[in-house]
């Protein structure tokens, strides 16, 4: 028999654990290089291009860095669901994963919390009243989940309505903030996700200043936030150039 | 350039490209007065000493007009509006249009045909096959499948909104009804205008066409507008036809066989309105029998349409009519 009955080994978990918590420790520090060679307020390039679909009334792609997200927008068309008479349209959100979103297939999480957020994010910003008893559907699809899913999924999302043809105030442009101790560090890959100590991401329609949605985690001070919004509006006007002129740009194309 | 993922899928060589961005470049040129593209948010220039009208697609902040949508800036008179490119169709009273049956009602058909919602046309809108004007009886409500089916395409004219801003069709003319032995092709509204005549008769092919104003377009074998009726009533009597009748109905079913020669022309107008609306080029009879002329006498096959030399051509052959325009009016 063996000297030491090994009748449990040592858990994988907990030693990937221990990693996690190694590099945690490492991103306290005040000065490390991301894993992308960005700085801490860099955010990753952008690419946008819309009529990713063609059975959809518009669509929209997004790549930033690892994260790639499709979203296509369909009506508006007649409600099924609700055929009772009212003065205002519908939006209808879905956030879906694909299995090889992930490293490991199939094991991501369904985020199932992200179609109601994507909902709120998108709700100001259409003017839901130019099309009555009517719904629009948006359904966006992760491709690959690179780290800061829902801003891109939001951002995606307003470009593919634009495309549509929707009557909105302004689009919406979204980026996220990660806290690790002292540092803020824009726009975060999946793995500085797993190891923040709190995140922060507006939504907001940078030609009119308001924000639509706001989404605060983990522990902040007044100061920290204030900066953190700071920097995610300047992003956001910066990213709704960078929308703009892919609309234009489509537009003229196609003219 | 930049390719759009929503256009043909071309492999241009190089010389190919060149051409081709070469005559694109040229018609931006000279529709450049007339288009100014906005986005959303995008303030539009206004003179604000005159009195303006703000149209579909604006809306106020701050006193400026912004744009609501995507697309193009247009104004008329005091009006200014933005005219979106890949918006849905808008009806208007009087409007031709093309759409399909999805389901069948009590006493009306719901058909899709673009709009935000889907339009009706009542049983007691369209005219019945037997020709005579009566109330619509119960019986009737029970064959309306007879009529129309599910998935059928159907051609109606728009009656009218109702006060729930529910759209209404008619069907009151031998010319409207179902559509047969064809093809139907979806392209953006905004390519086909508003015209006096949508049902064109391709002489030279055999072939019917109809641009709907939603931006459906019907291209299909020839019937006569009388026939057509007779052919319903057939429909209807086929039930009753009695024994000794039969060897004509089976001439008849041969008859209904469309040719090979009608059928490659169907193809070959279709695919040259494909290409028209892939290029973005508004969707007129003489630009389409003029596409399908030039395929025939430069001999390329009907796959060949949407290839990518013909493309090119097209496209210069575009730019040469506009010239040729412009030079006719100055």
């Amino acid at each position: 028999m063996a000297t030491n009955p090994s009748t449990y080994a040592l858990s994988q978990s907990s030693d990937s654990k221990q990693r996690l918590q190694q590099r945690r420790r490492l991103f306290q520090e005040t000065e490390w290089t991301r894993s992308d060679g960005r700085s801490f307020h860099q955010c990753r390039p952008a690419f946008l291009r819309t009529g990713a679909a063609n059975a959809a009334s518009g669509s929209a792609y997004a790549e930033f860095g690892a994260t790639k997200v499709i979203v296509s927008v369909f009506g508006p068309r007649e409600s099924k669901k609700a055929m009772m008479y009212s003065g205002t349209g519908r939006l209808n959100c879905n956030v879906s994963y694909t299995t090889f979103s992930t490293p490991v297939r199939g094991q991501g999480s369904d985020h199932k919390e992200y179609s109601s957020m994507l909902h709120k994010a998108l709700d100001g910003a259409i003017i839901l009243e130019t099309f009555p008893k009517t719904t629009v559907d948006v359904f966006a699809l992760v491709l690959e989940s690179g780290g800061g899913d829902l801003p891109v999924i939001v951002t995606c999302a307003s470009l593919a309505l634009a495309d549509a043809g929707i009557m909105m105030y302004d689009l919406v442009a979204s980026v996220s903030v990660s806290c690790f101790g002292r540092n803020l560090v824009i726009d975060p890959t999946s793995e500085e996700e797993a190891c923040q100590d709190g995140t922060l991401m507006i939504t907001c329609m940078p030609a009119r200043n308001e924000v639509t949605q706001l989404m605060l985690t983990g522990e902040w001070t007044t100061a920290k936030i204030n900066e953190a919004m700071e920097l995610c509006l300047d992003a956001c006007s910066k990213l709704a150039e960078i929308m703009r002129s892919c609309l234009k740009e489509a537009a003229s194309g196609s003219s | 350039m930049t390719t759009m993922l929503r256009e043909l899928r071309l492999s241009l060589n190089q010389t190919q490209r060149v051409r081709l961005q070469s005559a694109l470049q040229r018609l931006q040129d000279m529709a450049s007065l007339a288009s100014a593209v906005t986005v959303v948010a995008d303030t539009i220039p206004v003179n604000h000493e005159d009195s303006i009208l703000k149209g579909h697609g604006t809306s106020d902040l701050n006193g400026e007009v912004v744009a609501t949508l995507c697309g193009v800036v247009e104004r008329v008179n005091k009006l200014v509006y933005v005219r979106a490119q890949r918006a849905r169709y808008k009806p208007e009273v009087g409007d031709i249009i093309v759409g399909r049956v999805i389901e069948i009602a009590p006493k009306r058909w719901r058909l899709e045909i673009n709009f935000s919602q889907d339009a009706v046309l009542m049983l007691s809108s369209m005219n019945l096959p037997d020709g005579i004007q009566r109330r619509r009886t119960a019986v009737d409500e029970l064959n309306m499948r007879s009529i129309f089916e599910e998935n059928d395409v159907i051609c109606a004219e728009v009656r009218g909104f109702q006060h729930d801003g529910s759209l209404h069709l008619q069907a009151r003319s031998q010319k409207y009804g179902k559509l047969e032995r064809g093809m139907l092709l979806t392209v953006p509204a905004y390519l086909v205008k508003r015209r006096k005549q949508h049902f064109h008769h391709l002489e030279n092919y055999g072939v019917d066409l109809i641009l709907g104003c939603n931006g459906f377009i019907w291209v299909g074998e020839h019937v006569n507008s009388n026939g057509g009726n007779d052919m319903m009533v057939d429909q209807e009597n086929r039930g009753l036809v009695n024994k000794s009748e039969v060897g004509q109905a089976t001439c008849e079913v041969q008859e209904q066989i469309t040719p090979l020669e009608i059928r490659k022309h169907v193809c070959r107008v279709a695919n040259s309105v494909r290409l028209l609306c892939a290029l973005g080029f508004s969707l007129t009879v003489e630009v389409i029998v003029d596409t399908v002329e030039a395929s025939i006498s430069s001999n390329t096959d009907i796959k060949d349409i949407l290839a990518a030399e013909f493309y090119v051509q097209t496209a210069e052959r575009e730019v040469q009519r506009r010239v040729s325009l412009t030079r006719r009016k100055g």
